[in-house]
C-alpha cells in the first residue's frame, strides 16, 4: 500500500527533477542579455526555476504537515485492490502502445480489444473477434478512406493488400 | 448598433445548410464525448482538431464549438441518470439531479438541466455579442507589456482563486510553459531544450498533452474507482418538457444569479467547473430551505447547470477578443485557430469579421440545436452507457491514441500521450490542477514573445510593467489576484481583532 505522504513526496521529487532538467538545458542557451534582448534560455530558465522552487515548497509543506501529524497523509493513495484494477487496465494499454508501433495501429486495435473482451470482460470468442474487427474496420474506412489520414501500419497490412 | 449589424452578417454566414449540418454533427459527437467517461470537451476538441485541418476555418470552428456545447449537455445527462459526471463541470449537477431521477422525476430533472443550461449559454452569448467588439477595440491599444500583464493576470488568478495548493498550481503552470519552449525558438531561430533528441525538434504539442492528461489519465482514474453504471431509465416526452418549462420562470432569481456567476468565472479563467460549484453553494446558502439541497431540489440542478454553460460560452469572449482562453477547452480551440493560421486577439475582429461573427451567430444557433438534440436523444445516449466498460474503456483508449497519432503523424506522440496519461493520473489523484498546464502550453510562446519584446523596449528593466496607467493597473490587479488567499486571511485576522476589541 502506498500512502498519500509518499505519493506527494515522490511526485514533488519528480517535478523538482523536471524543473532542474529544464533549468540545466536553458543554461546552454544563455539566460542573460545580448544585442537582441533576453537570450533564448532566459524564459525557460525562469519557468523551470519556478517549477523547481514550487516543488520544494510542496516538499516542505508535506513534511510540515507530517510533523504536525495530519491524518490525511497516512491515507492510502493506492491500496492493493485498487492497484490491481489500475494495473489490469494499464498493462494491456501499454501493450497496445508497443504493438501499435511494431505491428501497426489496426492490428494492435484488434489484438487489444480481443484481449480486453475475451480475457478481462469474459465475452465469447465470436463476440470479441467481431467487435474488434468491426471497430478496426470502422476506423480504417473513416480515417483512410473518408478523411484520407493514414495511421501507423505494420508488416501485416501489405500482405492483405491494404 | 454596429454589433447587431455584424451579428446579422454572422447569421448569414452561419445559416447555411452545410453549417447547420456541421452543428448537428458537432452536437451529436459532443453529447457522445460528454456521456463517455474519460472523454470530455477538451479531449473531444483535441481529437477532432486534426480532422479539421483541411476544412475552411469558419466551418471548422462551428463544428468544434458545437461539439463543446454538446459535451457540456452530455455531461449533465450522465450526472442525472447515472450519478456519474461525464464532465468535471457537471459534478455539482449530481448532488440534486440524481436524487430527483431516483424519485422518478428524471424527465423533470433533465428538462430543468437542459433548459436552464440553454438559458445560461444564451446569456453568455448575448454578453459576447454586446461586449466583444468593445473589448477588442480596447485591446487594440495593448502592446507587448500590456499583453504580458494580461497573461500574468490570467495565471495569477489561477494561483490565487484556483482553490488548489498554490505550489501545485505553479508547478503545473511552469511545466506547461517549459514544455511550450521545447523546439524552435521563434525569436532567435535557435533550437532549444531538445537535449539532442531529434523527436523533440518539432516541440511538444498541446493536443497530445490534452489527450494524455484528460483522456488516458481520466480513464485510469475511472478504472481505479471500479465504477458501475447503475442508471435510471428515462424517456423524455414533449408534454413533460413543456410542463417543466412553464415552471422554470419561478426560479428566475437562481437563473439570473447563476448566469452572472457563470459569466464572471468564464471571462476570468475560473472556468465552468469552479462556476458550477460556486453557483450551487450560493444557491444553497441563499435558500430559505438549505436542508432540501442534496435531496432532489430543482434549484440544485438549475443553479450549477446555468452557471456551467454561462461560463462555457463566455469563456469564448477573452479567447476571441484578447487571445486568452477562459477554459481548457477554449485553450484547445485557440490552439486550433493558430494552427489554421488565424491570430486570436483584437485584430481578428478587423481581419476576419466573417469568422468572428459567424462563430458568434453559430453559438446562438448551436445552443438551440443542442437543447433540441439532447432532449430528443436522451434514451439513445443513456443506452450507450449500458455497454459494459470492458468494451467501451478499451475503445476509448484506442480513440485517444489514434487521435494522438493523427495530430502530427508522429510515432513519438503515442509514447508521449502515454507519459502524459500517467502524469495526468498522478496529478489528478494529488489535486494538481491540470487546466493551467494546458493554458500555459497554448499561450506559452505568446507570453514569452510579449515578455521578450517588453524587455527589448525597456532595455531589460522590469519597470516597463509600471510605465503607464493601463499596464500598471493590469499588473496591480494581477498581484491582488495572486495574493488573494493571503489578503483574505489578513482581512479575517483584522476583523477578528476588531471583534475582540469591542467585546
Amino acid at each position: 500500500m502506498i500512502t498519500r505522504f509518499w505519493a506527494e513526496i515522490g511526485t514533488a521529487i519528480l517535478t523538482l527533477a523536471f524543473g532542474l532538467v529544464i533549468v540545466k538545458g536553458s543554461l546552454e542557451f544563455g539566460i542573460g542579455w545580448d544585442s537582441s534582448g533576453p537570450q533564448p534560455g532566459a524564459f525557460p530558465f525562469y519557468a523551470g526555476g519556478l517549477v523547481a522552487l514550487a516543488s520544494l515548497g510542496t516538499l516542505a509543506l508535506t513534511f510540515g504537515k507530517r510533523l504536525a501529524g495530519k491524518a490525511m497523509l497516512a491515507d492510502a493513495f493506492l491500496d492493493a485492490a485498487r492497484g490491481r484494477r489500475v494495473l489490469s487496465f494499464l498493462l494491456p494499454l501499454v501493450a497496445f502502445v508497443v504493438l501499435s508501433v511494431t505491428l501497426g495501429m489496426y492490428v494492435a486495435t484488434i489484438l487489444y480489444l480481443v484481449f480486453a473482451m475475451r480475457f478481462q470482460g469474459g465475452y465469447g470468442w465470436i463476440a470479441s473477434l467481431a467487435t474488434a474487427i468491426l471497430t478496426a474496420a470502422f476506423f480504417y474506412f473513416a480515417l483512410e478512406k473518408f478523411f484520407q489520414i493514414g495511421l501507423l501500419k505494420g508488416p501485416l497490412e501489405p500482405l492483405l493488400g491494404l | 448598433m454596429d454589433n447587431i449589424a455584424n451579428l446579422m452578417h454572422g447569421f448569414e454566414v452561419a445559416l447555411t445548410a452545410h453549417h447547420i449540418l456541421l452543428m448537428i454533427a458537432g452536437v451529436l459527437l459532443g453529447v457522445l464525448v460528454g456521456v463517455l467517461p474519460g472523454l470530455g470537451a477538451p479531449n473531444g476538441v483535441s481529437l477532432l482538431l486534426p480532422l479539421t485541418f483541411s476544412m475552411d476555418p469558419v466551418s471548422a470552428i462551428i463544428l468544434l464549438a458545437s461539439l463543446y456545447w454538446g459535451a457540456l449537455f452530455g455531461g449533465s445527462t450522465t450526472s442525472i441518470l447515472f450519478n456519474i459526471p461525464g464532465e468535471p463541470s457537471s459534478v455539482a449537477t449530481t448532488f440534486d439531479g440524481h436524487p430527483m431521477a431516483k424519485q422518478g422525476k428524471a424527465t423533470e430533472a433533465l428538462s430543468f438541466a437542459f433548459l436552464s443550461a440553454g438559458f445560461g449559454a444564451l446569456c453568455g452569448v448575448v454578453l459576447i455579442t454586446l461586449l466583444s467588439g468593445w473589448v477588442a477595440n480596447f485591446a487594440l491599444r495593448f502592446s507587448s507589456p500590456e499583453y504580458f500583464a494580461v497573461y500574468f493576470m490570467t495565471f495569477a488568478s489561477f494561483i490565487g482563486l484556483g482553490g488548489a495548493s498554490p505550489f501545485k498550481t505553479v508547478v503545473s503552470m511552469g511545466i506547461g510553459f517549459s514544455l511550450a519552449t521545447i523546439g524552435m525558438d521563434s525569436v532567435s531561430g535557435n533550437v532549444r531544450l531538445t537535449f539532442e533528441y531529434d523527436v523533440l525538434l518539432a516541440g511538444v504539442s498541446f493536443l497530445i498533452a490534452v489527450i494524455g492528461l484528460f483522456g488516458i489519465g481520466e480513464l485510469l482514474l475511472t478504472m481505479e474507482e471500479g465504477l458501475k453504471f447503475e442508471g435510471v431509465a428515462a424517456k423524455v416526452r414533449i408534454g413533460d418538457v413543456l410542463r417543466t418549462a412553464t415552471k422554470l420562470p419561478r426560479y428566475w432569481l437562481a437563473l439570473a444569479r447563476s448566469s452572472l456567476i457563470g459569466i464572471w468565472m468564464g471571462i476570468t479563467p475560473g472556468g465552468p467547473t469552479a462556476a458550477s460549484f460556486m453557483s450551487y453553494a450560493m444557491a444553497k446558502r441563499s435558500s430559505r430551505d438549505p436542508d432540501k439541497f442534496g435531496k432532489g431540489e430543482p434549484e440544485g440542478v438549475i443553479a450549477p447547470e446555468t452557471a456551467d454553460h454561462a461560463a462555457g460560452s463566455s469563456a469564448m469572449l477573452p479567447m476571441l477578443a484578447l487571445g486568452i482562453p477562459g477554459s481548457a477547452t477554449a485553450a484547445v480551440m485557440m490552439g486550433g485557430l493558430m494552427i489554421w493560421g488565424l491570430n486570436p486577439g483584437p485584430t481578428l475582429f478587423t481581419d476576419r469579421p466573417d469568422f468572428v461573427w459567424g462563430l458568434i451567430a453559430s453559438m446562438y444557433l448551436g445552443n438551440i440545436v443542442a437543447v433540441v438534440i439532447v432532449l430528443a436523444t436522451v434514451p439513445l445516449f443513456a443506452s450507450i452507457l449500458r455497454i459494459p466498460f470492458a468494451i467501451i474503456g478499451p475503445v476509448i483508449v484506442v480513440i485517444c491514441f489514434i487521435g494522438a497519432f493523427t495530430a502530427a503523424n508522429r510515432e513519438f506522440d503515442i509514447w508521449l500521450a502515454l507519459i502524459f496519461g500517467l502524469v495526468g493520473y498522478l496529478f489528478k489523484k494529488l489535486d494538481y490542477p491540470i487546466a493551467p498546464l494546458v493554458l500555459a502550453m497554448v499561450i506559452g510562446d505568446k507570453a514569452e514573445d510579449a515578455f521578450r519584446q517588453s524587455m527589448i523596449f525597456s532595455q531589460g528593466s522590469l519597470s516597463i510593467f509600471w510605465s503607464n496607467a493601463l499596464v500598471g493597473t493590469l499588473m496591480a490587479i494581477g498581484l491582488v489576484l495572486l495574493f488573494m488567499p493571503l489578503i483574505g486571511a489578513g482581512l479575517r485576522r483584522l476583523r477578528g481583532q476588531g471583534e475582540t476589541r469591542t467585546v
